[in-house]
């Protein structure tokens, strides 16, 4: 009790929360009150007129005919949203996977067997984190037009006559670009993940005679599933709000997301309150895996410690 | 001895497929990149087809070049400003609600780390848009623009230097600190003399982090815009890249390409500064998010 | 399916929820936040649509007073421009700034909705605007526009006769015309097989399957749909009847089924690069195509179709003050350098799009080497707006029901 009193004393009472409060209330108020302000709008009434949205403070005068009308888009029988909603899945779910694929060889590679080159692969793979998003997405506009690189190298310097029209709203094209500009973002957490197994269990896996496989199945993947767990989280979540991958890479209706959904309605007057809608959607959906993620990274810390 | 099936036997083998896939990914994401900054050197207007070595779009061309174009070169110091004032306020919040948290015990504490992790994996478009309802309905100082735009990303990235400086408390360890306060330093002299020389790695690298992410921001930045003269890189890009962009699009992302890069060797060059004769520090706190 | 009787059903829905919500309105008239400024509701009992055959001479804004003759520009200060992209030549504005040490900040937009959302928050101060007449009526009734002094416009006579006196703002209060277009079909005769312009009905194009993956449509909802009503020999392109409605959400619907349009304004650009050979088109930016195509294509492969009789549609963007800009002055100045005859050519060398001055008759545009031969059809003259048809702006509930089709249209099956 001596020892310990002089540490817990007035001073650390106060010091943790004084300094813990500042970014705590921040998060609050801007978490809290903006949400508040969606729900005002989407329950809200429109102005008669220019058709922008006049928020309704009281809960007990909400109208929920803007939120009605986005539920029966989705599962009424005039459900046009629904398949923009479905496309969200399939993509994002598509891409995820690719990413994956992709992300998990090259951070395996270059955690376990880049060697003295390691710390080179590094920094090439952080590369694109450095470079911006909309400057990748602009060289994949440029390399994929139909008169573009892609297309020259694909005809073989005139030996084929290819006029693939890349950008004319195919959703495997904007499911390519969501990969490209995603898979550096699982990567890393990846490779962070990797690099921390013991060497030593690998080893002692081999020297009982596993295969590789086998290895990899029953050591390597266990040991990996929580940081693959948390690369999926910190790249899915992200896909679902995206439009903008979408609009530079098709620009056609036949690929819209529910990013797109919100892009095209928030500045439209008269659908301002169907954004509100969607975003609580987003929210309700991000709820769930957030909750995993938390597990994950509780189980994650037990395992550091 | 050396035949292809013993080689396929052996456990220690390198595996070959995998370095095949890791250096074609590479080429995969940095070619289109290299072309891009190939082409912001185009002489001609085209973004496809090479017309020869210039400077033009850099600052030859009188009207239309980064130099020249008032809106370009805006849009590149707007970017750095809000990268410079985001990492400004969000570092030092974050990093005070890291050792807060981290010691804080209790309900309001518990709570607050949820948010973190919350604020951490929620789509961005969520916070956009719910922000660009206050700043569209409310009268409060977030406004559209630079102030607006500073909220939002100050709120976005808040979670990166509590999670990174929290990972490092947690190697830390209390030992330090209760000997300091054992040596008769106050608690708020043992944070801020040993604690926080010892977290300036972490600090040092969600800095780095937050700026990077901050200049290469979108959605919150776009939403939160008010006249073109708070426009940055990525929204200019995209307004453009959906009308007639030039190669002047290219050089402007090549200038920023620039930017970040210098940002990130300095912030590589004073972490192995701060870190030196530390042994364990390597990369892994830029990649250590998870 | 639910295709005739949703959009009814919904129709009276709406028109029970506009009920409550004028009740709930005044009800909540006491909430603080319905106090501030931009829910004044005072004369919005009946939006005054402006017609050709019904012209409306506006009243003088509550708000934003005239400003007085004899000022000029205050030197260092700045002139906030709201306009589409590519719509204002860079040159002219630097010449601007240049003569009057005035900076120009010029802010774009993709479409008209999304300027009066960023218009109505009222919290950027843009000094100009440039809309079309379909969105004036609502502009003025909201009181965001501030009452042009025509002291500082004396190049206004150097318009068309037939708009100085225009039936959207008789008397220019508020207004002066900018531009003028027309909306047509615009193709790559090596990029596609045919020539849309000898169909019997031209538009029949845009749901011709050979044309499929390689055709786009202008990402505005008014202008799209239009071209469906015309199709159809529906002339009235402002129609308020359901069934007019119905059959072209039916064939937008099928459009976009069928032939993966892309939907956007950029044809302009992409139809150069070869992206695609057939767009819907307005005729400025086909007459910007060729600056934009790259050298070794012949700009003879560029056509452009406007209905020959006139029977298409024909309207003309303005140029507005915005009372929530701080530089009045400057945005007289402006207006009025626009309407110089050597100033507008410049401007219309960049853009595309033709200034309704005197000076600029197709035969002056095709001599001076402002358009080729092939592309002569892109011009308007004064004549193809008695006969053309305006997109006007719509009573609010149609106005509610076009762009739920164009929602629907947009979200992708």
């Amino acid at each position: 009790m001596a020892d310990s009193e002089p540490r817990r004393g007035v001073g650390h009472r106060w010091l943790w929360p004084t300094l813990a409060l500042p970014g705590t209330i921040w998060l609050l108020v801007i978490f809290v009150v903006p949400l508040y302000v969606v729900l005002a709008i989407l329950f809200g009434g429109v102005d008669p007129i220019l058709r922008q949205p006049v928020p309704v403070w009281d809960p007990r005068s909400w109208d929920f005919t803007q939120f009605d009308f986005v539920m029966g888009r989705i599962f009424g029988s005039d459900a046009y949203f629904r398949p923009a909603l479905i496309r969200t899945v399939l993509y994002v779910a598509a891409a995820s996977f690719l990413c994956l694929l992709i992300a998990y060889p090259v951070a395996y590679f270059t955690a376990r067997f880049a060697g003295r080159w390691k710390g080179v692969l590094l920094a090439a793979l952080i590369a694109p984190f450095w470079i911006s998003y909309m400057m990748r997405m602009l060289a994949w506009v440029n390399l994929l037009q139909t008169n573009g690189l892609v297309n020259k190298t694909l005809s073989a310097g005139g030996l084929f006559d290819v006029h693939v029209a890349w950008l004319q709203g195919h959703g495997t094209t904007v499911v390519l670009g969501l990969v490209y500009g995603y898979v550096p973002y699982m990567i890393l957490p990846l490779f962070a993940g990797l690099d921390r197994a013991p060497v030593s269990m690998l080893e002692a896996a081999r020297d009982l005679g596993a295969s590789r496989w086998e290895t990899f199945r029953r050591v390597t993947w266990p040991l990996s599933r929580s940081a693959v767990v948390v690369s999926l989280l910190l790249t899915t979540l992200p896909m679902l709000g995206d439009y903008f991958t979408n609009d530079l890479l098709s620009g056609s209706p036949s690929t819209s997301m529910i990013g797109n959904l919100i892009n095209n309605s928030v500045l439209t007057p008269g659908q301002t309150g169907q954004a509100g809608a969607f975003v609580l959607i987003i929210l309700v959906v991000s709820v769930l895996p957030m909750f995993f993620y938390v597990r994950s990274t509780r189980y994650g810390d037990e395992v550091a410690s | 001895m050396s035949s292809p099936l013993s080689w396929w036997r052996n456990p220690w083998r390198r595996p070959w497929i995998l370095g095949v896939v890791t250096v074609g990914y590479l080429a995969w994401s940095l070619l289109p990149v290299l072309v891009a900054v190939l082409f912001s050197f185009n002489a001609g207007r085209s973004r496809v087809t090479w017309q020869g070595f210039s400077m033009r779009w850099y600052y030859g061309d009188p009207l239309r070049s980064v130099w020249h174009d008032s809106s370009l070169h805006t849009a590149l110091t707007h970017t750095l400003w809000l990268g410079v004032l985001a990492t400004a306020i969000t570092i030092p919040l974050g990093v005070a609600m890291a050792l807060g948290l981290d010691r804080w015990r209790g309900r309001v504490p518990a709570g607050a780390n949820l948010a973190v992790l919350v604020s951490f994996v929620l789509p961005e478009i969520l916070m956009a848009v719910s922000l660009l309802f206050v700043a569209t309905v409310l009268v409060t100082p977030l406004q559209l623009g630079t102030s607006g735009q500073v909220i939002g990303l100050v709120t976005y990235q808040l979670s990166y230097p509590v999670v990174i400086v929290r990972a490092r408390l947690l190697t830390i360890g209390r030992d330090y600190e209760e000997a300091a306060v054992d040596l008769g330093a106050s608690p708020f002299g043992a944070v801020w003399r040993v604690l926080l020389k010892m977290l300036f790695p972490a600090i040092f690298a969600s800095a780095v982090l937050v700026f990077a992410d901050v200049i290469d921001d979108f959605i919150i930045v776009r939403y939160l815009s008010g006249d073109s003269s708070t426009e940055p890189v990525s929204v200019k890009v995209y307004n453009t890249a959906r009308a007639a962009p030039t190669p002047a699009l290219n050089a402007l992302t090549t200038l920023l390409l620039v930017a970040s890069l210098v940002a990130v060797t300095v912030g590589f060059l004073a972490y192995r500064w701060f870190t030196r004769g530390e042994k364990g520090a390597t990369l892994d706190v830029f990649a250590g998010e998870a | 399916m639910g295709a005739s009787t949703g959009p009814a059903s919904d129709r009276a829905r709406r028109l029970q929820r506009r009920t409550l919500l004028r009740a709930g309105l005044s009800a909540l008239a006491v909430a603080p936040a319905l106090s501030a400024c931009r829910t004044r509701t005072h004369d919005y009992g009946t939006l005054r649509i402006p017609a050709p055959d019904h012209p409306v001479r506006w009243g003088l804004s509550k708000r934003y007073p005239v400003i007085d003759s004899g000022l000029k520009p205050k030197a260092g200060s700045t002139l906030r421009i709201y306009n589409y992209a590519d719509y204002l030549s860079p040159r002219v504005m630097k010449d601007f700034e240049a003569q009057w040490g005035v900076s120009i900040h010029l802010s774009t937009f993709n479409d008209a909705d999304e300027a009066l959302t960023k218009i109505a928050s009222e919290s950027l101060g843009f000094d100009l605007y440039f809309p079309s007449y379909d969105s004036v009526g609502k502009l003025i009734q909201a009181d965001f526009l501030r009452p042009l002094n025509p002291d500082y416009l004396p190049n206004t006579a150097n318009l068309w006769h037939s708009l100085r006196d225009p039936w959207y703002d008789r008397g220019s209060r508020y207004t002066i015309p900018y531009t003028i277009y027309s909306t047509g079909i615009g193709w790559r005769s090596d990029l596609i097989d045919g020539d849309p312009s000898t169909l019997a009905n031209p538009y029949d194009a845009f749901w011709d399957t050979q044309y499929r993956d390689n055709m786009a449509i202008l990402d505005d909802w008014h202008t799209a749909m239009a071209m469906v009503l015309q199709r159809n020999g529906i002339d009235d392109i402002n129609t308020t009847s359901s069934k007019d409605l119905a059959l072209v959400r039916a064939q937008l619907l099928d459009l976009r089924r069928t032939m993966n349009p892309q939907v956007t304004i950029r044809m302009y650009t992409d139809m150069p690069a070869g992206q695609y050979g057939l767009a819907q088109f307005w005729s400025g930016d086909a007459i910007n195509m060729p600056y934009y195509l790259p050298k070794n294509v012949d700009p003879g492969v560029l056509n452009f179709w406007f209905p020959p009789d006139g029977k298409g549609e024909v309207d003309n963007d303005l140029c507005v003050c915005l009372g929530q800009g701080s530089n009045p002055v400057a945005a007289h100045f402006f207006m009025n350098a626009i309407l110089d005859d050597k100033i507008a050519g410049q401007n219309f060398g960049y853009t595309g799009y033709q200034p309704p001055l005197k000076q600029f008759t197709p035969s002056t545009l095709v001599d001076q080497g402002y358009l080729p031969e092939n592309l002569s059809t892109a011009v308007v003259q004064q004549g193809d707006f008695k006969k053309g048809f305006p997109l006007l702006e719509l009573p609010v509930t149609a106005d509610g029901e076009y762009h739920q089709i164009w929602q629907e249209f947009k979200s992708g099956g």
